[in-house]
Formats: structure tokens, C-alpha cells, sequence
């Protein structure tokens, strides 16, 4: 048979070589009444048993704040490097309600297709539209824990800044880019269930690369530079300005991630379209 | 046929990949556009039908035949390998029964969300989960969680969302045969009612059930369709051919 790479590029989709901007978001709209009701399932099928409930995306990450918060004033003053305990760990507090929206997801995506099996053999399901809900869980669950954050500063002496207006203006692209990440391993997941097993082995050592516990400004500039190319460092610096510091972060830096994080967004979803209807044989 | 037909399969054929290693299936993906990894597994082979408005079809044939896979390509779900079909409408499907339900919800939960995915909005469902409720007929168990269901009061829901869901074409595998008499006898009654507007396309193994309620049946034979016509004529050809000679 023959079996040349221009027959097969060919048979691409044409979509792929001229690509149209609003689609992926024309079929989320078109099925946003499927997301919601999908998205409302995962939040119930949550906290169903729990008697507490919806109360723990609340207790959690508080419990979380306070034991950094006394962890740290106890064992290392010296790491906050001249800033008081309660801002070094706000700081970290902000890096890892970033790092672990990314975290879960990463964990999880591989086994998203997995996990749907049913919905996407047995029904007719837009199964692209499993990136949202799941994208959606985990930032309902970041921003909870990013209000509780809030709240928390107030209460221990910190100020609210204007610049957090700007948060809308770095969620949108860090979704996007959370997005593109999880349909590229939702369709990679598929195919193999060893991605599950590399996701559990990377994500933690990526934590270390990602300025969480410490800040780019500490490192030498060359190391600094070399990281910043990890983008959820630049979105948790960026945050932390926003939150911590009150500045706008620098527009032109802002401008490149959100550029690249749009780029991630655009090749996760082409990446799952193209192999979208061979997966459905392969689960 | 005297009215124009709504789903039309020609020459449909599938093939599944087969790989010898599951590794092969990355490798696929990876250095696809250069090399092929897998065997091609033809589950259908050349499948050509029509299917006019308003008709009701029975799909028999033995394990493997290839029914199932028919009835998802004809939903969308997977695609043909080669041929084309069409399809003009809204598709209801009854293809395994309670799966896509979450055992942790209750009835009601996941009849809107099973409503939600043959693509009715928020509105036409707060509209219709009474009726469903009446049909399913399962009394305060509606509001219980899933997991405690029987696999009978699972059909009844699974079907009572898709006699609900407005569509045009209603295609069903193996779907009736778990609820009991009561049901089936409604279910049976839907059915013929759905006819008048609506088309039907159904798998079953039950040949009674379909020599009474369909107008034709197809007989899939080796992803082939072996024999089309009236029921009664096919059922008893594909019963002599199923029954081992003496």
C-alpha cells in the first residue's frame, strides 16, 4: 500500500492550513448549554456524600494558607529575603494556587477521554467540549481559592490594590493556554496510557522550575531568563504583582505571553481536532 | 418508496486499526505521516441502504456482524472508512443502556444532562423533565441516586429522555428487551406513535418483536447487507440460517 507523507498531509484537514479564529470558541457557544450541564455534574458528583459540601473548595485552601503561613514563620525567615512572613507566604500561597490549576489538570488530562468513555462511544458527544468543563472545575476551584486568598490578606494586615483589576486580563490567557494543554494530552492520553504515568513523573519536577516557592527576582539573571520561558512562572510573577505588589506588570512581557499562551491554546485544539475521530476507535 | 428517504448508507465500509503493540499506536501518532503501524480489521465492508421518512427498520444479524458499528456511524460518533451516508435530521440514540450516566447522581440529574447532550437547552428541559419523569414511571426512585438502580429502571430512563428529545430519527440497540411488560407494551406503543412523525432504525435480537412492530428489515451478514424486505420473509430466512441443521 502505499503510504507517502504528501498523501497523508493531503488528507489533512483544511481547517488546519487555514485555520478560522473563532471556531473553537463558535463550538464551545454552540454547545455551552451541554458544558454547563456536564460542568454541574462534575461539581455535584464532587461533593455529593460530603456533609460539609461545597464548603471544602473554601476550607481548603484556608487550611492551606494558614499552615504555610506558620510553617514558615517558624522555619525560614531567611528564604522571605527582607520581606515580612506573611507576604513571603501570600507569595507562595498566590505561585501555588497557580501551579496547582495547572498541576490537576496536567494530572488529569491524559484520563479525561478515559474517564468519558461513555459519553463519547455511546452518544453523540462534541467530546472537544470535556477540555471546558474540566478547564471550568479547575478555575471555579482557583478562584475560590484565590478569594479565600483575598480575604485572608485583609484579614492579616495586607492591603487590596488596584491592580487587581487586571486579573481578568491574566486569567483569559492562562485559560486559554490551560486549554490547549489539555486537549493535547486528552488526545496523546488516548492513544496511551503511559502519558498518565510521565505526567505524574514531569509535574514535579516542573514544580522546581517554576518559581513557587521562590521568586524569579532571587535567581541569578541568567537562570531567571532561562525560566521565564516556562510560562506558569510568568503567569505566577505576574499575579503576584498584581495581588501582592499592586503594579500592572510589564505590558510588553504581558503582551508575548499572552501571545504564546493563545499560540498553546491554538495547537491543542488543532491537535485534537485532527485525531478526534480516530479516538473514539482507540479508547 | 413513496416519500423521500431520510438516512442513506452507500457503500459503507469500516475498518478498525489493529496494532500489534499497544506502543504502536504512539508511534502511529509520532511518525505517522512516514510509516504505517497497524492492520486494518474490516468491520463492515460494503453497506448500502435507504431508509425512507417515517419507516420503521429492524437490523438483525448474528454477534460481530457489525450492527453496532453501523448504528454509530449512522449517529456520527465514528467515522466510515469509505462510502458515505446521510442523514437528514435530528438523531435520537439508545445505544447501550445507562451508560453516560453517573451512578452518584440521581434520575433527574442525569436525564438532563442525557437531554442536554442530544442537544436540548436549559429551557426545553425544564420544559420536559416531568414528562420524562411520568414516562420513565419510576416513581420517588427518580430522585434517587443511579447506583441504586436495576438495569430495568435504567432502560426506562434511557429511553424516556430520548422519547423526549424532539428528534427526528430515533435509532435503538438492544435497548427494550431489559424492561419488563408494562414497559415494553409502552415502549412498543411510543414506537409505533414515533412513526407517524418520526423514523426508527433499530438493532434487536428479540425477531418477534421486530417481525410485528417494523415495515422492513436488513439482515447485516459479514459487513454486508445479506438480505432486505419484509420482516417476516427475513426473519425466517435469517432464522433457518441461524438454526444448526439437523
Amino acid at each position: 500500500m502505499k503510504f507517502g507523507a504528501l498523501e497523508r498531509i493531503k488528507s489533512l484537514s483544511p481547517n488546519l492550513l487555514s485555520p478560522d479564529i473563532y471556531e473553537p470558541f463558535q463550538r464551545a457557544w454552540r454547545h455551552r448549554e451541554l458544558i454547563r450541564a456536564v460542568a454541574r455534574r462534575e461539581f455535584i458528583s464532587r461533593f455529593r456524600g460530603s456533609a460539609l459540601g461545597p464548603l471544602w473548595a473554601v476550607l481548603s485552601p484556608l487550611f492551606m494558607m494558614l499552615t504555610y503561613t506558620v510553617v514558615f514563620s517558624v522555619t525560614a525567615p531567611q528564604l522571605a529575603a527582607g520581606k515580612s512572613i506573611t507576604d513571603y507566604a501570600a507569595g507562595i500561597f498566590i505561585g501555588l494556587i497557580v501551579f496547582n490549576l495547572f498541576s490537576e489538570l496536567a494530572y488529569r488530562s491524559p484520563m479525561l477521554l478515559h474517564e468519558h468513555v461513555n459519553f463519547v462511544k455511546k452518544s453523540i458527544f462534541p467530546s472537544e467540549t470535556i477540555a471546558w468543563t474540566a478547564t471550568i472545575r479547575a478555575f471555579t476551584y482557583g478562584g475560590i481559592a484565590f478569594l479565600v486568598f483575598l480575604v485572608f490578606r485583609l484579614v492579616t494586615g495586607g492591603a487590596w490594590h488596584w491592580s487587581l483589576l487586571f486579573t481578568p486580563f491574566l486569567v483569559i490567557p492562562f485559560a486559554l493556554m490551560i486549554l490547549g494543554v489539555v486537549w493535547f494530552f486528552m488526545a496523546l492520553g488516548a492513544f496511551t496510557r503511559d502519558v498518565a504515568h510521565i505526567m505524574a513523573s514531569i509535574v514535579p519536577i516542573l514544580m522546581f522550575a517554576t518559581p513557587v516557592f521562590y521568586s524569579l527576582e532571587q535567581l541569578p539573571p541568567n537562570v531567571a531568563t532561562l525560566l521565564r520561558l516556562n510560562l506558569i512562572g510568568d503567569y505566577i510573577e505576574m499575579f503576584r504583582a498584581i495581588a501582592l505588589d499592586g503594579r500592572i506588570p510589564n505590558l510588553i512581557g504581558y503582551l508575548i505571553v499572552a501571545i504564546v499562551s493563545y499560540a498553546v491554546f491554538w495547537f491543542g485544539y488543532q491537535f485534537f481536532m485532527r485525531y478526534k475521530s480516530v479516538i473514539v476507535d482507540v479508547i | 418508496m413513496s416519500s423521500e428517504p431520510i438516512i442513506v448508507s452507500q457503500g459503507v465500509g469500516k475498518a478498525f486499526q489493529i496494532y500489534a503493540h499497544q506502543n504502536d499506536q504512539l508511534k502511529q501518532i509520532l511518525f505517522g505521516l512516514w510509516k504505517k503501524f497497524y492492520k486494518d480489521k474490516w468491520v463492515l465492508n460494503d453497506v448500502s441502504f435507504s431508509v425512507a421518512k417515517g419507516e420503521r427498520v429492524g437490523l438483525i444479524g448474528r454477534n460481530g456482524a457489525g450492527k453496532t458499528t453501523l448504528l454509530q456511524i449512522l449517529c456520527g460518533i465514528t467515522r466510515p472508512t469509505r462510502g458515505s451516508f446521510s442523514v437528514k435530521g435530528r438523531i435520537a440514540p439508545i445505544l447501550a443502556l445507562g451508560s453516560g450516566f453517573d451512578g452518584l447522581l440521581t434520575g433527574r440529574e442525569n436525564a438532563r444532562i442525557g437531554a442536554a447532550i442530544l442537544g436540548l437547552s436549559r429551557r426545553e428541559v425544564d420544559a420536559c423533565i416531568e414528562d420524562i419523569a411520568a414516562f420513565a414511571d419510576i416513581g420517588s426512585a427518580f430522585e434517587q441516586p443511579m447506583r441504586t438502580y436495576s438495569s430495568g429502571m435504567l432502560a426506562r430512563v434511557a429511553f424516556a429522555i430520548c422519547a423526549y428529545a424532539k428528534a427526528d430519527i430515533l435509532i435503538v440497540d438492544e435497548a427494550l428487551s431489559v424492561g419488563d411488560e408494562t414497559f415494553q407494551k409502552k415502549c412498543e406503543a411510543f414506537i409505533a406513535n414515533f412513526a407517524k412523525t418520526g423514523t426508527i432504525l433499530m438493532v434487536s435480537h428479540d425477531l418477534e418483536f421486530l417481525r410485528h412492530l417494523c415495515d422492513r428489515v436488513i439482515w447485516l451478514d459479514n459487513g454486508v447487507v445479506r438480505l432486505t424486505g419484509d420482516p417476516a420473509e427475513v426473519v425466517d430466512a435469517y432464522r433457518a440460517e441461524m438454526t444448526p441443521a439437523a
